[in-house]
């Protein structure tokens, strides 16, 4: 079973690997936009790479929510217990 | 015109290109594979191609990253051509820096993974977020007037092989209209990609008679030519007005001294038997310039090596010439890199820049069985030396379209 830790450390490295960073450089904390530079078209292919590595559809509806790393990380973890 | 660019299979840089060009080396190689694609069911297997091309050996960022190879090749030539004309962007105003960028076909490497992904996988919703930035035409022009913080005009001339003749026509226009100071016009196409690449040899447009000797399949004028050999590439000059080039004191290696647009409403591919078109297109371009085909001393040909296209295009210039055809020299810059599309303006008016500066015409390579339809004096498989104080290039495109652009030396 994944752990929050585990689901964390995805969403992280998912990040860091599209940033092109280093993993331990990215905290839960972060917003996606104000901490972490990204614009509306890069936060979409964030959230595009999420959905590939998660297996999931992030309705449009759904994105405002998503503003820090750790709100991704907590709606993965809601879909996860939906499914 | 006082910067140029150039991301060519015979060379990225003005000064490799160049000198393979005087030497007369082939950059048309043997078509790589397309990953899975059964590669012999190509009926051409020969291209221009930039081999090994990697975007972070040139320009670093994530704008360079995000766009498709051909805009990639555009930045890359106009990084080149900006360093070459010395302008400091920075010290210019930027609503008076204007970009006009040639492209045939777009950002083809993207367009056709995606199409994969929807077509072949079934996958509607897993399309790439940058695709339509990066599939569009424009994307280019969009890329360069980032890079460079050029907010004047910004255009996309999407006419095919002619594109980039336009463009650079028509940034000669802008700033004779006063529209801008500068205008960085650039062409640039990267299709060699398998669905596109399949249409042209679907068109029997491409050379197939030479799958075993790429460098000898663009062959133009030659009696033995079959066809074009698709390439790929990117060429930017540097266009300014005269009173702005002088005041910063720069090198001027040519003066953009006239252009002709026009279309012979004929047909989508082929043109028009007699030449008449054509040469009356290479009329205008010389009357506007203020020029007598007498005084032309050096013609960059179209000259795609297909078996229509060279001997009309040679019609052409008979008539419009009459004696004078025996006396002009003429070559054929595909021989040398197959043929460009939307690039192929802009790199014909890079040599025309450097013939006019180094008083070299490069040789027409593979002219080894001249076509008598084609023969001309002018036309020689070994590089020419020669004064060249007027020349007109030449570039015609599908959808019936003609452009012809006049460079004459800068006299002081």
């Amino acid at each position: 079973m994944t752990t929050d830790t585990d689901l964390t450390l995805r969403v992280r490295t998912a990040l860091a690997d599209y940033l092109k960073r280093d993993v331990t450089t990215i905290k839960p904390g972060d917003a996606l936009r104000d901490d972490l530079g990204l614009d509306s078209l890069t936060t979409i292919e964030l959230l595009y790479r999420i959905e590939e590595e998660f297996d999931v559809e992030i309705p449009d509806t759904d994105l405002p929510g998503l503003v820090t790393v750790a709100d991704v990380t907590a709606y993965l973890q809601r879909r996860a217990a939906q499914a | 015109m006082t910067g140029l660019g150039v991301v060519s299979a015979i060379g990225i840089g003005v000064s490799q290109f160049w000198e393979a060009a005087r030497a007369g080396r082939s950059g048309v190689s043997k078509l790589s594979a397309f990953e899975s694609m059964p590669m012999e069911a190509y009926r051409s297997q020969v291209a221009g191609q930039i081999h090994d091309f990697s975007i972070g050996r040139y320009i670093d960022g994530p704008l360079a990253e995000r766009v498709d190879r051909f805009a990639q090749f555009a930045m890359v030539a106009t990084k080149e051509a900006l360093a070459d004309s010395g302008l400091q962007l920075d010290r210019e105003d930027p609503h008076r820096v204007g970009v006009m960028v040639g492209a045939g076909m777009g950002g083809m490497v993207i367009a056709e993974q995606e199409y994969h992904r929807v077509y072949q996988k079934l996958k509607p919703n897993r399309v790439v977020p940058n695709f339509i930035p990066q599939v569009t035409l424009n994307s280019a022009s969009g890329a360069l007037a980032i890079m460079c913080g050029a907010k004047g005009p910004n255009l996309t001339i999407s006419t095919a092989c002619s594109s980039s003749a336009h463009a650079i026509g028509l940034a000669r226009e802008a700033i004779r209209a006063g529209r801008a100071d500068v205008v960085i016009a650039s062409g640039a196409d990267a299709s060699i990609v398998p669905l596109t690449f399949a249409g042209f040899c679907s068109l029997r447009a491409l050379s197939t008679t030479f799958n075993d000797s790429p460098e000898r399949a663009s062959r133009p004028f030659s009696r033995t030519r079959d066809g074009f050999v698709m390439g790929e590439g990117a060429g930017t000059l540097i266009l300014e007005s005269l009173d702005h080039a002088r005041k910063r004191d720069a090198r001027i290696y040519a003066e953009v001294a006239g252009y002709a647009a026009t279309s012979e409403a004929h047909h989508m591919v082929v043109p028009r038997d007699d030449g008449l078109e054509v040469a009356n297109t290479m009329a205008m371009a010389l009357r506007n310039a203020r020029v007598r085909p007498a005084q032309v001393d050096y013609i960059n040909a179209h000259a795609t090596s297909t078996p229509i296209g060279d001997g009309v295009e040679v019609k052409a210039i008979k008539h419009l010439f009459g004696r004078r055809a025996n006396q002009v020299a003429i070559n054929a810059t595909k021989s040398l890199v197959g043929h460009t599309l939307g690039a192929a303006g802009a790199l014909a008016g890079i040599v025309c820049a450097l013939t006019i500066d180094t008083s070299l015409i490069h040789p027409t390579i593979n002219y080894d069985d001249p076509d008598p339809d084609c023969a001309l004096p002018g036309i020689s498989e070994r590089a020419q030396e020669r004064s060249v104080g007027v020349a007109l290039l030449n570039a015609f495109g599908f959808g019936s379209n003609n452009a012809a652009v006049v460079f004459k030396q800068f006299l002081t």
